[in-house]
C-alpha cells in the first residue's frame, strides 16, 4: 500500500518540459561536505561578496520578471496590464458588512468561541483583577519564568513586584540577550491584543521593536489580554483596516490566533499544544 | 515530476490500497470527520452559495489579470526587502533554494507544510549537497520519516495507525515510546522545538499573496508555520504563481471558505500575514526573505477556456472528502503529488502529459460531488471529461474501447441488427448460464465479472414485449374512470380556449 517515495537517485534529473538543461549540474553546489565548521559562503561564485551575490539575483529576477508577465498577459490574450483593472467583487459580499454586534453580544460569542477550541476565558473588571489572575496562575502552575511583550499596560500590571519568585523579561529590552531563547523557556507569555474578532474567537497580535512575535508562540502558556473596546464583530473589520493602513504602515508579522495550538495528524486523535502554547488564557477586560 | 510515479497504473495501486484494511477504514473515517465538519460549519455560517460564488468571482478576476495582480505583488514584495525570484521550472526553484542555501551556509533548514515543495522533491536536492531538510508539520514528520508521500493534502498521514508511528518515531528517539498520541506529540514537539532553533533557513508554502501590500498569508494549526517564519535568520517562500488575492479585504472570503471546507473551522488556529523581513528594530524575524514564484506548469493553463478554472484553486481537499473514488483508494493510488479529484486534473495539466497520466483521470466516477463541495465552484468533473477527450484525440485512447464503442454504435443505429444481435446472444449464452446469471471470468467478461455476476439476458426481454405492453396501454386508457375522463377533457378545453380566445400576447 505505502509506496516509498521514489527518487530519481543521486544523479538528480528532473524532466524538463520547457527544455533548457537535462538535470542540474551537481558540481556547482557540492561543497566539502562533513566540515561543520564555518562553511565557507558564495563557494563557487569565487570572490563575489554577498551582496553582490543578492545584486546578482536581484539583475536576474528584474529580467525574468518581464519574460515572465509577459508570457501571463500572451496566454490570457490581452495586452499587459498596467493599470488596476476593475474588481467588483471586492471583499465580503454586501449582507455581511451589515452584521455588528453589541459589546455584550461580541463577548459572548468570543467567548463561547474561544471555549469551543479548548482555549480559557476570564472576564475580568479591571487591569488589577489581570495582575491578581496571572498572578495565581503563576503560584498554581509553578511558574519560573514569563516574558511580556515591552508595553505600558502590561508594564501597569506590576507582574514583576507581585512574583519576586518568577524570573519576569521584558521582551527586547536589553540588545544583548537572545531573545528568542528566553521566550522559548519561559513558562508564562503575556501580551496584549491589538484586536479581537468575536465571530471567529480570534485575537490579533502584530510584531514590532517592543513586541515580539516569539512571545506569543513559544511559552507553554500565553496569557491574552483583550481591552474588550478592543473586540469587533467580523474579521474583515481588522483586515479592511490592513488595507487602510498600506503597505509602508504594515508590520512584519500579522497574527490571528484562534486557539492553542493542535494538531488531528495521529489517527485524527486531537492533541493539543503541538509547537505552539497549548494552554491559553483569554482576558478580556472592562 | 515523473519520479513520484511508478510504473504500475492507478489501477494496480488502487488494487493494493483497497486490500489494506486499516488504509480503507482510517481513509473513509478521516473523509467523513472532515466532510461532516464542513457540512456542519458551512450550513451554520449561513449563505453558503453566497460565500462560494463571491470567492469564485475573486479568484477568477485575479486569474484573469493576472500579468497585473502577480507584478504588483512583486513589486510591493520588493519595495518590503523581499528578494523576488522567478522560476518557470521545478528544476529552476530548486536550484535557486540550493543557491540561497549555499549563500547562508546553511547546515538545516526547517519546512512548514508546502505543497509545491512536494512538486519540487526539494528534500532531496537539499540533502544531496548536505543540508538537512526537516518537515515541521506533525504529519509531515511522520510520513518524512516513513519516507513516504503525503496520502491526503489537509492530513497527510491519513494511512498511519500510532503503532506504525510509534515505531518511527521510537527510531529516532533512540529509545521505545508508547502508541500513545499526547506522548507521541509530545516527543515531537521536544525534538523539533531543538531543530527550529538551531536551523539556518526556515521554508514555507504560501496560501495567499496579498498584491496590494506584498504579504504573504499562511493558514495552520500547529504553530509550525510561525516557527519557521519566527526563528530562523532566513526565510524562504515557495509560492505557486497563482496564489495571488487583490488585497486583504478579499482575504476575509478566503479566510470564510478555506477553513471551513478544509477542517470544518471557523478560522485555522493560527492566519499569519507576513510583510517582509523583520524590521531593522525588531527582536525576532528573518533577517532575510527569499519568495520563489513557481510556475512549473501553470500558465499553461492560462487562456485555456477548458482549464483555466483550475487555477482558481485554494488547497482545501474538500474535493477529496467528497469523492467516492477518494474514499475508497486513499491519496497513494494517484501516484503523484496531488490526489483526489483536483489532483487527477492538475497533475495531467501541470505536466502537459495526457499520455502518462491518462489514467488517473479514469480514476473518477464523474458524479460531480467534487464540483458540489469545491468552495470556489471548480469544474472539475467537466474537466475529467475534457482530459479523458484529449487523451482520446491525441490518439491514446484504448483501441479496443474504441473498436467496441464502433461495434456498439452500429448495433444501436439499427433495430434489425440490435434485434438480430440479441437472438444471437439469447442462443449463445446457453453456454455460460448457470442460474440466471454469468460467473465466467473469461475473456472481455474478467474485468466486471471479478467482482460482480452479469445478469443472462431474459428468455422475453422488453423489446420482445413491447407489442404487447403498447396494446394493454392502449386499452387502459380506453377503460378510464369515466370522472377522470371528464376531468381531462374539461382541462383540454379550457387550454383551448384560452388558446385561441386569448390574444394576450402568449403566442
Amino acid at each position: 500500500m505505502m509506496r516509498p517515495r521514489k527518487w530519481p537517485g543521486l544523479s538528480l534529473t528532473w524532466p524538463t518540459p520547457r527544455g533548457g538543461k537535462g538535470g542540474i549540474d551537481m558540481s556547482k553546489h557540492v561543497t566539502q561536505t562533513g566540515s561543520d565548521a564555518a562553511r565557507p559562503t558564495g563557494g563557487s561564485q569565487g570572490d563575489e561578496s554577498r551582496e553582490q551575490w543578492l545584486a546578482r539575483l536581484a539583475e536576474q529576477s528584474r529580467q525574468k520578471q518581464e519574460r515572465f508577465m509577459n508570457n501571463i498577459s500572451e496566454r490570457l490574450r490581452h495586452p499587459r496590464m498596467t493599470t488596476a483593472p476593475k474588481h467588483p467583487y471586492r471583499g465580503a459580499p454586501d449582507f455581511w458588512r451589515e452584521l455588528d454586534w453589541t459589546t455584550e453580544q461580541k463577548i459572548d460569542a468570543f467567548s463561547d468561541n474561544w471555549l469551543s477550541v479548548g482555549g480559557h476565558v476570564a472576564k475580568l473588571g479591571s487591569m488589577d483583577e489581570v495582575s491578581a489572575y496571572i498572578t495565581a496562575k503563576a503560584e498554581e502552575m509553578g511558574a519560573k519564568f514569563l516574558v511580556r511583550q515591552d508595553d505600558p499596560t502590561l508594564a501597569g500590571l506590576g507582574l514583576e513586584e507581585a512574583l519576586p519568585d518568577v524570573q519576569v523579561s521584558v521582551w527586547n529590552s536589553d540588545e544583548q540577550q537572545p531573545w528568542k531563547a528566553r521566550a522559548a523557556e519561559a513558562d508564562f507569555g503575556v501580551v496584549q491584543a491589538d484586536h479581537a474578532v468575536a465571530y471567529t474567537g480570534s485575537v490579533v497580535v502584530t510584531s514590532s521593536k517592543e513586541k515580539g512575535r516569539s512571545v506569543s508562540l513559544l511559552p507553554t502558556v500565553l496569557f491574552i489580554v483583550i481591552p474588550a473596546e478592543r473586540l469587533k464583530t467580523r474579521l474583515g473589520e481588522v483586515l479592511i483596516g490592513l488595507d487602510e493602513a498600506g503597505r509602508e504602515a504594515l508590520p512584519a508579522g500579522v497574527h490571528f490566533i484562534t486557539g492553542p495550538s493542535r494538531s488531528s495528524d495521529i489517527e485524527n486523535d486531537l492533541t493539543i499544544g503541538v509547537h505552539g502554547p497549548g494552554v491559553v488564557y483569554a482576558l478580556i477586560v472592562g | 515530476m515523473s519520479g513520484g510515479k511508478s510504473g504500475a497504473t492507478v489501477k494496480a495501486r488502487a488494487e493494493l490500497a483497497l486490500n489494506d484494511e486499516f488504509l480503507r477504514k482510517a481513509v473513509r473515517f478521516t473523509t467523513e470527520r472532515l466532510r461532516n465538519g464542513k457540512k456542519k460549519a458551512s450550513e451554520e455560517h449561513g449563505n453558503w452559495e453566497e460565500w462560494r460564488e463571491r470567492g469564485r468571482q475573486i479568484r477568477l478576476h485575479t486569474i484573469a489579470h493576472l500579468d497585473y495582480y502577480l507584478n504588483t505583488f512583486v513589486e510591493n514584495a520588493r519595495a518590503n526587502g523581499v528578494h523576488v525570484h522567478f522560476a518557470d521550472t521545478a528544476q529552476e526553484a530548486v536550484e535557486l533554494t540550493l543557491d540561497i542555501a549555499e549563500h547562508v551556509g546553511a547546515r538545516s533548514v526547517v519546512k512548514s507544510k508546502s505543497m509545491v515543495s512536494e512538486e519540487l522533491h526539494l528534500n532531496h536536492a537539499l540533502e544531496s549537497i548536505g543540508v538537512e531538510a526537516i518537515e515541521t508539520d506533525l504529519g509531515e514528520y511522520i510520513i518524512q520519516l516513513a519516507g513516504e508521500m503525503p496520502s491526503h493534502i489537509v492530513i497527510p498521514a491519513i494511512h498511519k495507525n500510532r503503532y506504525q508511528i510509534a515505531e518511527l518515531l521510537s527510531k529516532e528517539a533512540g529509545y521505545e515510546l508508547p502508541p500513545d498520541t499526547t506522548a507521541l506529540a509530545g516527543f515531537v514537539r521536544k525534538k523539533l522545538r531543538e531543530k527550529f532553533l538551531e536551523a539556518d533557513i526556515g521554508m514555507t508554502g504560501c496560501n495567499f499573496a496579498i498584491a496590494e501590500t506584498g504579504s504573504m498569508v499562511l493558514f495552520e494549526n500547529e504553530g509550525n508555520a510561525r516557527m519557521v517564519t519566527t526563528v530562523p535568520k532566513t526565510q524562504i517562500t515557495l509560492m505557486g504563481m497563482e496564489r495571488i488575492i487583490p488585497s486583504w479585504e478579499d482575504l476575509e472570503v478566503m479566510a470564510t471558505l478555506l477553513p471551513r471546507s478544509a477542517t470544518g473551522q471557523k478560522l485555522t488556529m493560527y492566519m499569519s500575514g507576513i510583510t517582509g523581513p523583520k524590521r531593522t528594530a525588531d527582536g525576532d524575524g528573518p533577517e532575510e526573505m527569499h519568495i520563489i514564484i513557481v510556475d512549473n506548469g501553470r500558465s499553461l493553463q492560462l487562456g485555456d477556456p477548458e482549464f483555466q478554472e483550475l487555477l482558481n484553486c485554494i488547497r482545501c481537499g474538500a474535493c477529496l472528502n467528497a469523492c467516492p473514488v477518494y474514499r475508497h483508494i486513499g491519496g497513494h493510488a494517484y501516484g503523484s503529488t496531488y490526489s483526489g479529484p483536483i489532483g487527477a486534473v492538475l497533475t495531467p495539466s501541470l505536466n502537459k502529459n495526457i499520455a502518462e497520466w491518462d489514467d488517473i483521470a479514469n480514476a473518477s466516477s464523474l458524479c460531480g460531488a467534487c464540483y458540489e463541495a469545491c468552495p470556489v465552484k471548480i469544474p472539475l468533473h467537466d474537466m475529467l471529461v475534457y482530459l479523458r477527450r484529449r487523451k482520446v484525440e491525441s490518439g491514446n485512447g484504448n483501441k479496443l474501447e474504441g473498436m467496441g464503442m464502433q461495434g456498439f454504435a452500429t448495433a444501436m443505429s439499427s433495430s434489425k441488427v440490435m434485434g438480430g444481435l440479441l437472438r444471437m446472444g439469447k442462443l449463445g449464452q446457453k453456454l455460460v448460464v448457470r442460474d440466471g446469471f454469468i460467473r465466467t471470468k473469461l475473456g472481455p467478461l474478467k474485468g466486471w465479472n471479478t467482482y460482480r455476476v452479469t445478469p443472462s439476458l431474459p428468455k422475453k426481454s422488453f423489446r420482445d414485449q413491447w407489442a404487447t405492453l403498447d396494446q394493454e396501454l392502449k386499452a387502459e386508457l380506453r377503460e378510464m374512470p369515466t370522472a377522470m375522463r371528464e376531468r381531462m377533457e374539461q382541462k383540454a378545453r379550457e387550454q383551448r380556449e384560452s388558446k385561441d380566445g386569448g390574444g394576450h400576447g402568449h403566442g
